[in-house]
């Protein structure tokens, strides 16, 4: 909890940085109490990180601090010179950046670079820095910190090299700690196990932090305040529940709109789905070992006509094969795909290419999926009939929420959104009656990503298509799907209702997942609740799997049976599917 | 007014910083452009530029080039449009043929031998790219094999021989050279295409029902080209030194064509009585060219590679 009489440990006042043109930073006055923490988001190009920087002095050529103070514990931080400011910086302010293998050097072992930061500070023996180092590592929650601290950045993995970074941002009991963006790129569970982690540490030892995000998740779920930035001025500023019961601000209020829409009802059971998988499989051989890595293990699932799937799992649970198998982007080594009555899988050449037109693709990086030398309108017109006029494409346009002018401009000149609205468009140009969205929000700023979200169900509404909705971010498929499958190393474990996944999973996996989900709302902190569904350890390698189920060694009610018994993917009485026998059971004594 | 603030998220961040760092290169991708540029010129009008007949001796035979102290009073001459005797800028060779007006008119040789060599390559090293990237395995792996044999003999040796077989005409040494340099573009365009072929826009093209040709004719081929317009201009340098070197050993063009090599052979016989000049200013031209070409495409693969 914030103390409850705030002295201001930060105090900025007048702040404006310059990287030519318009300020990036411009008039900013902010105060952080001891032991706050505070998150600091807005749009992209709004400034945070820009602000970040000049609050450590690390503001860097063409950046300039035009004027200002930034008063920490009485010191005018920008009036000091290099070598004193480099005296305080890590000692009194720490910092925390996006990219944790950039951050550290990959000659020396993670627990001497830790041990350097604190010798920098203090002086003490090497022994002793090591000491302390392996230490802060197992308060981190690090298994085996005394082997890990003699590990090199390349060996271990990306959520424990980013535990690393705190230790050395935390090992010197800095007062004020800036994380910029610190989890973007690691997966939900690893997200919310190192949130936990700062958070927790940064109480104990009573620092402030100023964490910088786009995600209103990580706000409402960890800060005690938020303040908003635009075009480089401060527009909000309010306690957490505050904010989040009313945001001032333009940006908060439409990147939060989406909460009080209501997600997508269930769809009746109709005569014989569009799709139906069965059984399928991809199996990548590894060259080097002479192993194989099973990407798709045995995969079944149906979807109606209107329908979206949700497709859920963190990176390697195979979600991204699943959806290029569906089309035979990659050929899948088992199984059948049947897409309205056809065999996919069976198909030849010719009737797949026609099979195909009716099962569209979007991808995740939407400039990826854009030829850079054609022009939007040509981009268009690739899957239309050579009669379609231009006439089509302004319809296209239209439908997308894009201007007509768009049509003559190249991929490189749109925005991220844009061009995921063209890759959309380009989609339901054939009149599909199936698109595969792999993870169509992801590469999008929130604001950009609530756009496509609304238009994709608009789209759903008008037309009538099914999606199979492939995403990690649970916020994304909650508000589109109707059913959801969760996915974990190959297998789906657990399949049925947005409404039963997400209001109460079954299986082990989902309930860690969705804990480990940051909703946009301080009333549902998860440093409020007491965590037992987290996983312990990281995702293991899909290459040597265990022998019965793959959660084994992570789940925290794994019985010594679990271990040696493949599990299988049964129905419970609620009509969903769980691969889980000890949930499956619980779940039959609570419904007798 | 979400897709407003969308656009206006849109194109943040400067390369000013990485613009400014680099001054060097850009004045050497110039210097580069000015020689390309001034060969290219030479190719197309080099003999109508030159002041004497190239075919056609003077009396002065070994005459040496003005002294440099004379060149100021030489040049206001000219530009004024006083008559002059006879100015020969780089001397006349032991046959009285004027050395200026023949490296000039080299470049009708020379450049277009190079030029017209990896023209020939680059199309049909970029076509045999994309079997070897995109085709089926045994075409793929037929296109690398010959490729590696190709490449596996030296260039000039090969050169050499396969000119003396096939007999010294301009036709037969671009055709050489284009053989000996198309595993170049080969092997360039394979790599690229193996890259661009896993972009998404490919996997697009092919869920909306395109075939494997046309997405490696219209969306892969076209985007596998850069790395091989670039290296053309390094290797139209080398070419140039190539053609000059077969020239210079007899087995290139047949004197008395004005041709680089040719001029320094020629000259090379005068060299150790003093009379440097035949051979070295189409030497120079060798070398500026060269450098020339080589510094040009190495700008351009600084400005597209990022």
């Amino acid at each position: 909890m914030p103390p409850d009489d705030p002295i201001a440990l930060l105090s900025v006042r007048g702040l404006r940085v310059s990287y030519g043109g318009a300020p990036a930073v411009d008039g900013v006055d902010l105060d952080i109490a001891t032991g706050e923490i505070v998150g600091l988001t807005g749009e992209s190009g709004s400034g945070k990180s820009a602000l970040g920087l000049a609050l450590l002095g690390l503001t860097r050529a063409p950046g300039r601090i035009l004027d200002g103070t930034v008063v920490l514990d009485g010191t005018d931080l920008l009036s000091l010179g290099e070598s004193a400011l480099r005296k305080r910086r890590g000692r009194d302010i720490g910092l925390i950046v996006q990219n944790p293998r950039a951050s550290l050097s990959p000659l020396h072992p993670v627990g001497e670079q830790i041990g350097a930061t604190l010798r920098a500070h203090r002086p003490m023996t090497q022994a002793s820095a090591h000491q302390r180092a392996v230490g802060l590592l197992r308060t981190l929650g690090l298994n085996d910190p005394e082997r890990r601290a003699h590990a090199y950045p390349h060996e271990i993995s990306g959520g424990m090299a980013q535990r690393v970074l705190i230790a050395m941002a935390l090992g010197s009991g800095p007062r004020l700690l800036v994380a910029d963006e610190p989890t973007s790129g690691l997966d939900v569970t690893i997200q919310a196990q190192f949130l936990d982690d700062m958070w927790r540490s940064a109480r104990e030892a009573g620092s402030a932090v100023l964490l910088i995000t786009q995600d209103l998740g990580i706000i409402a779920n960890y800060c005690d305040r938020v303040l908003v930035l635009q075009a480089g001025r401060i527009v909000g500023n309010a306690p957490t529940r505050a904010f989040f019961a009313a945001p001032a601000d333009a940006y908060s209020r439409t990147v939060l709109a989406l909460r009080h829409e209501a997600p997508p009802e269930p769809i009746a059971d109709a005569e014989a789905p569009l799709l139906k998988v069965q059984d399928l499989s991809k199996i990548f051989p590894l060259r080097r070992e002479r192993k194989t890595l099973q990407a798709v293990d045995h995969v079944s699932f149906t979807i109606r006509r209107g329908e979206t799937l949700g497709l859920v799992g963190e990176s390697g649970s195979g979600k991204t094969t699943v959806g290029r198998a569906l089309l035979r982007l990659v050929e899948p080594d088992g199984g059948g795909v049947i897409f309205d009555g056809r065999s996919v899988t069976e198909a030849s050449p010719t009737e797949l290419r026609r099979l195909r037109r009716r099962m569209q693709v979007v991808f995740q990086d939407p400039f990826d999926a854009l030829d850079p030398r054609w022009s939007v309108a040509e981009i268009l017109a690739e899957g239309l009939e050579a009669s379609a006029g231009p006439g089509r494409i302004a319809e296209l346009l239209n439908l997308v929420d894009l201007p007509p002018d768009t049509a003559k401009r190249r991929p490189g000149a749109l925005s991220a959104g844009a061009q995921q609205r063209v890759s959309i468009a380009r989609a339901i140009a054939v009149e599909p009656a199936l698109i595969v969205l792999d993870e169509p929000t992801s590469a999008l700023t929130p604001l950009a990503r609530v756009g496509v979200i609304r238009l994709l169900r608009d789209l759903q509404a008008r037309l009538g298509m099914s999606y199979l909705f492939i995403s990690h971010d649970l916020s994304t498929v909650e508000h589109l799907s109707h059913r959801v499958a969760v996915m974990y190393l190959g297998q789906i474990v657990e399949l049925g209702t947005r409404a039963q996944i997400f209001g109460a999973p079954l299986h082990p996996y989902s309930k860690a997942l969705l804990a480990a989900h940051l909703t946009p709302d301080p009333s549902h902190r998860r440093v409020d609740r007491a965590v037992v569904e987290a996983l312990s350890g990281e995702i293991p390698s899909p290459i040597d799997l265990p022998r019965g189920c793959y959660l084994a060694g992570r789940c925290p009610v794994a019985q010594p049976a679990c271990w040696e018994t493949p599990q299988a993917l049964v129905p419970v009485a609620d009509g969903r599917l769980v691969r889980c026998a000890p949930a499956a059971e619980r779940h039959r004594r609570f419904a007798a | 007014m979400s897709e407003a603030l969308e656009f206006a998220g849109a194109g943040t961040g400067g390369d000013a910083r990485a613009r400014f760092r680099q001054p060097m290169p850009d004045l050497l991708f110039r210097l580069g452009l000015g020689v390309v540029m001034l060969s290219m010129v030479l190719m197309l009008i080099g003999p109508w530029l030159a002041p004497y007949d190239i075919g056609r001796p003077s009396e002065e035979i070994g005459q040496p080039p003005p002294a440099l102290a004379a060149v100021p009073g030489l040049l206001v001459d000219v530009v004024t449009g006083e008559t002059h005797p006879s100015i020969h800028w780089f001397g006349t060779d032991d046959s009285g043929l004027d050395v200026f007006s023949r490296v000039l008119a080299a470049p009708r040789t020379d450049v277009v031998i190079a030029v017209g060599a990896n023209v020939v390559s680059l199309v049909l090293g970029s076509l045999l790219g994309l079997l070897g990237g995109a085709g089926r395995p045994w075409m793929a792996g037929l296109v690398m094999r010959v490729s590696d044999l190709v490449q596996a003999f030296p260039v000039f040796i090969t050169g050499m021989i396969l000119v003396t077989l096939a007999g010294r005409s301009n036709t037969t040494i671009i055709l050489t050279l284009a053989l000996l340099y198309t595993p170049i573009y080969v092997r360039l365009t394979r790599a690229e295409v193996l890259t661009q072929r896993q972009r998404g826009f490919v996997d697009a093209a092919r869920a909306l029902g395109k075939s494997e040709a046309a997405i490696a004719l219209r969306h892969v081929l076209p985007n596998a080209l850069a790395p091989s317009l670039i290296q053309a201009s390094v290797t139209i340098g080398f070419a140039i030194l190539l053609t000059a070197g077969l020239s210079f050993v007899g087995a290139g063009v047949r004197p008395p064509t004005p041709e680089w090599g040719l001029m320094i052979a020629a000259g090379a016989d005068q060299m150790v009585q003093g009379e440097w000049w035949p051979s070295l200013f189409p030497g120079l031209a060798i070398s500026l060219t060269v450098f020339g070409y080589a510094a040009f495409g190495n700008g351009l693969e600084r400005r597209y590679a990022a």
